[in-house]
C-alpha cells in the first residue's frame, strides 16, 4: 500500500515538472504575442523613453549578411541602443526553418527574416498571420520611392508585408573577346531572331555556345522571356497561364536554341558559375546581380565583359525583365516588431545604405532615390568601361509583373518539367498544356484557354 | 538493502521522457497530421481527404512506381555484388583489409562531395561520358533521359551501398565453419558450386537482414535524386520519399506530406513481412 503510494506521488511529482515546463513555455510564448499585437504602441513608447537597450535577430545570407552588418552600424550612430545579431545561414536553410517556425506559431524566429520575391506571396497565403502588417507600421508613406513590380510584389492586397530590398534587373552579360573573335557586334542584336543568327555565326567561328542552362532541373531563361513578354505561370487573377500564345512564344524560344545546339547544358549554380568562367558560353542571361558573381570569380578576365539588354521578341519590343530580388520581412512573432520595422525602414529607404550595398556587395536596389548617386552613371572597368548600372537601373521603371501566387513553387516544378519534355523532343505546345494539366490538378486553379 | 520500487523508474525516466518528446509524440501527431488539410498554422481535420486524394494523385503513383522500379533493379543487383564481392574477400589470404576499407568507404562518404562528384561525373560532357566516347561508344544522356536517369540512381546508390552490405556478409562468413567447405571440396564441389549450395544457403538470416535494410532504405531514398537529378526529367526519378519532402517543405502542404510518410511507413511493414515469409525466417 505503501509502496504504491510513493510510486503515486513520484509520478505526480514528475507530472507537475514537466507540465510546469510546458506551462511556462506556453506562458511566456502567449504573453509576447499579446503584448506585441495589442500594444505595439505602448512597447514602443516604452522603448522610446527608457532606451533600453534592444537586440534584434535576423536571419540572412550570403552577401546580404554583411550589407546589414555595415547598415546597423549607420543605425547605430542615431540609435545607439539597438543591436543586431545577424545570423549567416543558407538561403534554403532560411526557409526550412522559417517554415518550420511559422508553423510551429512563430516559435524561434528572429525579428527581421530577408525572403526573396517570389516566395513572399506563397509565405503570406501558408501563413496569413505569420507576418507583421508593415502598412499598419507607416510603411505606405514610402511606397513611390520603389518601382510598380517590386510593390506588387511586397505588398497583398493593397497592405505591405515586404520592404524591397534588392531587384535583379536582366541583362545578357557577355564577352566582348568572344563576339569579336566572331565578328559580330553586340550593338546590332536587337530581337532574338538577331541573337539566334548571331549565336550559330559566334558557334560556327569559335565553337562556343550561346548561354548556359540547367536544362533538366532550372527554367531561368524561360521565365525571364515571359516575364519580358509580360505573362508568368499565371495572370493576375491566379488563374494558370501556361497555354497564353505568349508562354509558349517564350518556350519555342527556348527549343530553338536547344535545337541548333545552343544552349549549354550545365549543372544548376555551380555548372553557370564554371562555363562564365571557362568561356565555353558567350553570353549569361541573368539579373544584374550576376556582376557580384563575374568580378569575384573570373577576375582574369577583366575589361573583357560588356552587358546588353535581353532582345526583344519584336523589333521595339520590351526589353526589360526581373530575375530574383528579396525582401525584408518581419515576423509576426517578433517581440520589437516596431524596433525591427524602424531599423529596417531605414534600411529600405536611406540612398546611402542601399549605395553602400550595391557598392560593396553588388546588390542592386530597388529604392528609385538611389539612382540619383553617381554611381549609376560611372563607367564600369570591369565592363570595358561601359555604364553598366545606369542600364540596369534605366531598365527598372519598364519591368513587368510577374504573377507568382503561393503555387508557385508547384508552378515552377511543372514549368521544368514542360521544359525537359520539351528538350527531350516534345512540341512546347503540347508538353505546356499537359502542365497545365497537372498544375491545375495540383492547385484546382483555372486553366486560361485562348 | 532493499531497492525501492520506484527507483528503476527514475533511472528509466530520462528515456522515457526523450523518447516520448522526440519519438513517440511526432509519430502520434503526424498520424493526426494526415487527416489534416490546410496550410501552415490553419490546419482543419478533413476526414480522409488526403487519402482519397492520394488515389487520385497520378503525381504519387508515378513516384510510386519509380520507387518500386529502382527497388527491384538495385536491391537484388546490390545484394548480389555484395555477396559475391564478400566470399571474394573471405578467400583472399593477402591485402583483405585494404580492398575491405576500400570497398566500405563510399557509405562513409560525405553526401555532398559524393553527390557533387556522380553529378560531375554523369554530366552531358562529364568523365563518363568521355570515356565512352573514348572507346568508340556513344554518350549517355545519363541525368536527362527519363530511363538513363533511373539507371545513374541505380548507379550511384550501388557504388554507395554495396560495401556496406559486402562488410555485413563477411562478419556473417566468420561463422560459416570451414569444414563445410572442406567437406564440399572433398565431394567434388567448386568455388561456384560451394558459393550457391554453401554461402547463400547460410547466410540466409542475414541476407534476409540485409534485403530488408535495403527495402527500407530504397522505399525512402531521397538523397540522390535530390542531388542527382531533383527528380527529374519530368518527374522520371521521382521517388515517394522526395515527393513527400517536395510536399512538405516546398508546397507547406503538411498534412498531405503526413499522408505520404504513412503510406511508407504501411509498405515498409507489408514488404518486410512478405520478405519475411517468403526467405522463411522460422526463427
Amino acid at each position: 500500500m505503501s509502496k504504491s503510494w510513493k510510486l503515486f506521488v513520484w509520478l505526480l511529482a514528475a507530472v507537475l515538472v514537466l507540465s510546469a515546463c510546458g506551462g511556462g513555455g506556453k506562458s511566456s510564448s502567449s504573453g509576447a504575442s499579446g503584448g506585441s499585437s495589442s500594444s505595439s504602441s505602448s512597447s514602443s513608447s516604452s522603448s522610446g523613453d527608457a532606451q533600453d537597450p534592444v537586440e534584434l535577430t535576423a536571419w540572412a545570407w550570403n552577401v546580404n549578411v554583411g550589407a546589414l552588418n555595415e547598415a546597423i552600424a549607420m543605425y547605430q550612430k542615431d540609435h545607439p541602443h539597438v543591436s543586431l545579431k545577424v545570423e549567416d545561414i543558407g538561403r534554403l536553410d532560411v526557409y526550412d526553418k522559417l517554415s518550420t517556425g511559422l508553423a510551429a506559431g512563430g516559435a524561434g524566429l528572429p525579428d527581421i527574416v530577408l525572403v526573396e520575391d517570389d516566395r513572399i506571396h506563397g509565405y503570406l497565403d501558408a501563413f496569413p498571420n505569420g507576418f507583421a502588417n508593415l502598412s499598419e507600421l507607416g510603411f505606405d508613406q514610402y511606397a513611390d520611392l520603389f518601382p510598380d513590380f517590386k510593390k506588387n510584389l511586397t505588398s497583398l492586397d493593397g497592405v505591405f508585408y515586404a520592404m524591397p530590398f534588392d531587384s535583379g534587373p536582366t541583362g545578357m552579360f557577355y564577352r566582348r573577346d568572344i563576339f569579336e573573335q566572331a565578328g559580330v557586334n553586340p550593338d546590332s542584336i536587337e530581337t532574338w531572331d538577331d541573337f539566334f543568327n548571331a549565336a550559330l555565326e559566334i558557334k560556327n567561328k569559335t565553337g562556343v555556345y550561346a548561354f548556359p542552362a540547367d536544362k533538366f532541373k532550372d527554367d531561368a531563361n524561360f521565365r525571364m522571356m515571359m516575364n519580358q513578354l509580360g505573362v508568368y505561370y499565371f495572370d493576375k487573377d491566379g488563374n494558370i497561364d501556361f497555354k497564353n500564345p505568349k508562354v509558349i512564344q517564350a518556350m519555342n524560344n527556348m527549343k530553338r536554341f536547344g535545337d541548333a545546339d545552343l544552349v549549354k547544358d550545365v549543372n544548376g549554380w555551380d555548372g553557370t558559375v564554371s562555363a562564365t568562367v571557362d568561356g565555353s558560353v558567350a553570353t549569361i542571361p541573368f539579373g544584374a546581380w550576376y556582376y557580384g558573381t563575374i568580378i569575384d570569380q573570373a577576375k582574369e578576365t577583366e575589361g573583357k565583359w560588356g552587358v546588353f539588354l535581353l532582345p526583344a521578341f519584336e523589333k521595339g519590343g520590351n526589353r526589360a525583365a526581373n530575375l530574383g530580388g528579396s525582401s525584408w520581412m518581419i515576423p509576426a512573432s517578433s517581440k520589437h516588431k516596431e524596433e525591427a520595422y524602424q531599423f529596417m525602414a531605414f534600411f529600405s529607404t536611406t540612398p546611402e545604405v542601399q549605395i553602400m550595398a550595391m557598392e560593396k556587395y553588388g546588390l542592386f536596389p530597388s529604392l528609385l532615390t538611389a539612382y540619383d548617386s553617381p554611381l549609376f552613371t560611372s563607367e564600369v572597368s570591369f565592363f570595358g568601361g561601359q555604364k553598366i548600372w545606369q542600364l540596369f537601373s534605366e531598365e527598372m521603371p519598364d519591368i513587368p509583373t510577374p504573377y507568382y501566387t503561393k503555387d508557385y513553387a508547384i508552378a515552377f516544378d511543372e514549368a521544368v518539367k514542360a521544359q525537359a519534355d520539351v528538350f527531350n523532343g516534345k512540341d512546347p505546345a503540347q508538353a505546356l498544356a499537359e502542365a497545365a494539366e497537372r498544375l491545375a490538378s495540383r492547385t484546382g486553379r483555372a486553366v486560361n484557354e485562348y | 538493502m532493499r531497492t525501492k520500487a520506484h527507483v528503476p523508474y527514475l533511472f528509466l525516466m530520462p528515456a522515457i521522457v526523450l523518447f516520448s518528446v522526440f519519438t513517440v509524440y511526432p509519430i502520434v501527431y503526424s498520424f493526426l497530421l494526415s487527416f489534416q488539410t490546410g496550410a501552415g498554422g490553419n490546419m482543419k481535420y478533413a476526414g480522409l481527404a488526403n487519402y482519397r486524394r492520394l488515389l487520385e494523385d497520378s503525381i504519387f503513383w508515378k513516384s510510386l512506381s519509380n520507387t518500386f522500379i529502382i527497388l527491384a533493379v538495385q536491391v537484388p543487383v546490390m545484394l548480389f555484388l555484395a555477396l559475391v564481392l564478400a566470399s571474394m574477400l573471405h578467400s583472399l589470404v593477402r591485402g583483405r583489409a585494404f580492398f575491405r576499407i576500400s570497398f566500405f568507404m563510399p557509405a562513409v562518404t560525405a553526401l555532398v562531395s559524393y553527390s557533387i562528384i556522380f553529378s560531375l561525373m554523369l554530366a552531358g560532357d562529364g568523365l563518363v561520358n568521355q570515356l565512352l566516347e573514348a572507346v568508340g561508344l556513344k554518350a549517355v544522356p545519363w541525368l536527362s533521359h527519363p530511363v538513363w536517369a533511373k539507371a545513374a540512381i541505380i548507379l550511384a546508390l550501388t557504388w554507395r551501398w554495396t560495401g556496406y552490405n559486402m562488410m555485413i556478409y563477411l562478419a556473417g562468413m566468420q561463422n560459416i565453419p570451414d569444414s563445410l567447405y572442406e567437406a564440399a571440396s572433398i565431394d567434388g564441389a567448386g568455388k561456384i558450386r560451394q558459393f550457391f549450395t554453401i554461402t547463400i544457403p547460410q547466410l540466409r538470416p542475414i541476407i534476409l537482414l540485409t534485403a530488408i535494410l535495403s527495402t527500407i532504405g530504397t522505399l525512402q531514398l531521397f538523397d540522390e535524386p535530390y542531388t542527382l537529378t531533383r527528380g527529374g526529367p519530368s518527374d522520371a526519378t521521382l521517388t515517394i520519399g522526395m515527393y513527400l519532402y517536395q510536399t512538405g517543405f516546398r508546397y507547406f502542404d503538411f498534412g498531405y506530406a503526413s499522408t505520404l510518410a504513412y503510406v511508407i511507413v504501411v509498405l515498409i511493414a507489408v514488404l518486410s513481412f512478405v520478405q519475411f515469409r517468403i526467405t522463411g525466417g522460422k526463427d
